[in-house]
């Protein structure tokens, strides 16, 4: 305890000390290697291994259930590994304690003290640190500037605050502490759609100005899409891929990170005598089968709903369906149609001002091309 | 039509309620009435009033004795109760453990045993490890019935109190002490509050336990009863007044700190 009081005293609370630490970039600043935790026989997080560099806004999603907060909360401290190892900058902190870690969590219900004002709850971590009730005080009006509040909320009984103001709170309380890394367990699930928008985006810009790592948890892919450097999909307490925003959307690892990142058209694909055939109905289509997958005989096709189009004549795509429209959704920019065909139900996206006059109309050819489907382990 | 209906059923409501109330405070009144009594005895209604027997009871030491020991007896009651119910109620409510369920069942158990039998029976086991019974003897004995009560008390506070609240103000950096000092207590400081009080006014209207187990101490209610039962005088209505009014009083101060203190926070 006197160990992290002293060593935290010497670093004077400021932006980006991650950097004034001499960080060697190359070196990730956490790693997890083969991490796993059970509880009375079920498996939370199952072998997971992890390298979270310096400086990124790393974002991992997954289904409720999938083990993303345990995993966030072994991270913190506030949870031990069953096995596997957890390093801090290349040192082992597996039994390291919350308290002494360099790191802060954000809690999805943002636990905030109820009893103490906004300026109370930003400084508890210097306090805690025993920092000087004026530097405290400074460093708490700072903070709320930092998060856009106004400098007279210092005083404000905190359960009086909006949602959106006690979100900035939290994450003044966080920065209080001057953590390296900062963990966010899905604190805007709980906000209106607009004010979460612009949440995302101040938390992106924070990211930068800050240069703390960043690592978010949340089961919306839209949310990560818009703030991380890279995604992390999480599904039954494993990680199933780890990558740009740009890969896990155009280059998912498989069925089950396609079908996450959004309303898709996916089908069951097996290689027949004659070449591929559609599952379940031994319709032929046309695959373009990635490299690593050039011996399968089984596979999943994933085409995004904004590669289907609709076609005058049957050669205008590789593949092509005859179907009837029975549904059209206007997504604001967009429209989205529902083509129901003898075996399926496609569907059709496009921007509203590419929509011309006859589509969404009776009976219709869509199609796509071989190269615009993605190919993935059925 | 329906105004006038609606008006007719409030009133209805009021009425009843007040019915309730006087049904509920006049024997109260009428035993505070009996302590300003003139007379020797008990007569209704009371022909002259006067302040005599409230300046005898005052006047008394033996009725100091007694009101000193059921002060003394309800004090230590609520410290002691308090230090083994705060941490009884974060075992019954706040952490999970082997066995806390059978816990939960057995802190009722208590509760719900005929306080006359729960006072014998300890009497008997006083009596059995050579204990000589007396105010220390009574302590005890409220103990084993107060502590589950405030217990139950604190642990509904508890029960609303969010883990994550110490989960961050560990992660904040803060150690053991702080975290009960600064966070846990003052969240659960109005369960903490509200146990103090009940502690102490059930301790402080005990009679069934002081009764068994006070030996040759005695007590308020305990006094109050000896006399009923042979030698009544006005004071036993005086005295049951004062420590009715005091009951109340320490109730009513208990509310208006938690209020004050509750305004204090919400600035």
């Amino acid at each position: 305890m006197n160990m992290t009081f002293t060593q935290q005293a010497e670093t004077p609370p400021a932006a980006g000390s991650a950097a004034d630490a001499g960080a060697d970039p190359a070196l990730p600043v956490l790693q997890l290697v083969g991490v796993s935790k059970r509880f009375d026989g079920f498996t939370a997080v199952d072998d997971i291994s992890l390298d979270i560099r310096e400086g990124e806004f790393l974002t991992i999603v997954g289904p409720s259930g999938s083990g993303k907060t345990t995993l966030l909360r072994m991270l913190a401290g506030l949870e031990q590994p069953s096995s596997g190892n957890i390093t801090l900058r290349g040192t082992l902190i597996n039994d390291l304690p919350a308290r002494a870690r360099p790191t802060c969590l954000v809690f999805q219900s943002l636990a905030l003290f109820p009893h103490m004002s906004v300026g109370r709850n930003i400084e508890f971590p210097l306090k805690a640190k025993g920092v000087a009730a004026a530097a405290r005080r400074a460093r708490a009006l700072e903070l709320l500037k930092m998060v856009r509040l106004p400098e007279d909320y210092y005083g404000k009984n905190v359960m009086k605050c909006s949602g959106g103001e006690r979100q900035r709170v939290a994450l003044a309380r966080a920065f209080a502490y001057d953590p390296d890394v900062l963990f966010f367990d899905e604190p805007l699930s709980a906000l209106d759609y607009k004010l979460k928008k612009l949440l995302e985006k101040e938390l992106k810009d924070l990211h930068k100005e800050s240069g703390k790592t960043f690592v978010y948890i949340t089961h919306s892919l839209e949310e990560a899409m818009v703030m991380s450097d890279r995604i992390g999909v999480m599904r039954a307490g494993k990680l199933v891929q780890v990558g740009s925003p740009e890969a896990i959307y155009g280059a998912p690892a498989n069925r089950f990170v396609a079908e996450f990142v959004g309303e898709v058209n996916v089908f069951p694909v097996s290689r027949g005598d004659g070449g591929w055939v559609i599952g379940e109905t031994g319709e032929p289509v046309r695959v373009a089968l990635p490299e690593q997958m050039a011996g399968a005989r089984q596979a999943a096709v994933v085409v995004r709903p904004e590669y289907m189009r609709f076609l005058e004549a049957p050669g205008d795509a590789d593949n092509v369906v005859r179907g009837t429209v029975y549904n059209e959704y206007s997504l604001g920019s967009r429209m989205q149609y529902q083509i129901r065909s003898k075996h399926r139900v496609f569907l059709v996206e496009m921007s509203r001002a590419q929509t011309r006059a006859g589509d969404g109309k009776g009976e219709v050819l869509i199609g796509w091309n071989a190269e615009d489907a993605i190919v993935v382990e059925a | 039509m329906d105004a006038a209906r609606n008006r007719r059923s409030h009133g209805l409501i009021w009425i009843w309620t007040l019915f309730v109330a006087l049904v509920i405070y006049l024997p109260v009144a009428c035993g505070a009435l009996a302590g300003l009594s003139k007379g020797r005895y008990f007569l209704f209604p009371i022909r002259a009033f006067s302040f005599e027997w409230w300046e005898k009871t005052l006047d008394s030491l033996e009725i100091q004795r007694i009101v000193q020991t059921s002060i003394l007896i309800a004090l230590i009651v609520t410290l002691v109760s308090l230090a083994i119910a705060f941490f009884g109620a974060l075992a019954f409510a706040r952490y999970d453990w082997r066995g806390r369920r059978l816990y939960q069942k057995l802190l009722l158990l208590p509760i719900f045993f005929p306080q006359p039998v729960l006072g014998l029976a300890l009497l008997l086991w006083f009596n059995a490890l050579g204990i000589q019974p007396s105010w220390h003897t009574a302590i005890v004995a409220h103990l084993v019935w107060i502590v589950p009560v405030v217990t139950l008390v604190i642990a509904i506070q508890v029960y609303g109190f969010d883990p994550a609240m110490e989960e961050a103000a560990a992660d904040l950096g803060a150690g053991r002490w702080m975290i009960l000092k600064d966070v846990t207590l003052p969240i659960l400081w109005p369960g903490i509050w509200s146990g103090a009080l009940f502690a102490f006014l059930l301790s402080w209207g005990n009679f069934p336990l002081s009764l068994y187990t006070a030996g040759a101490d005695s007590t308020i209610p305990k006094w109050l009863y000896s006399k009923m039962v042979a030698g009544y005088t006005p004071m036993v209505p005086a005295l049951g007044t004062m420590s009715t009014l005091a009951a109340a009083t320490l109730l009513l101060l208990g509310g208006a700190i938690a209020g004050f203190v509750r305004k204090r926070r919400a600035n």
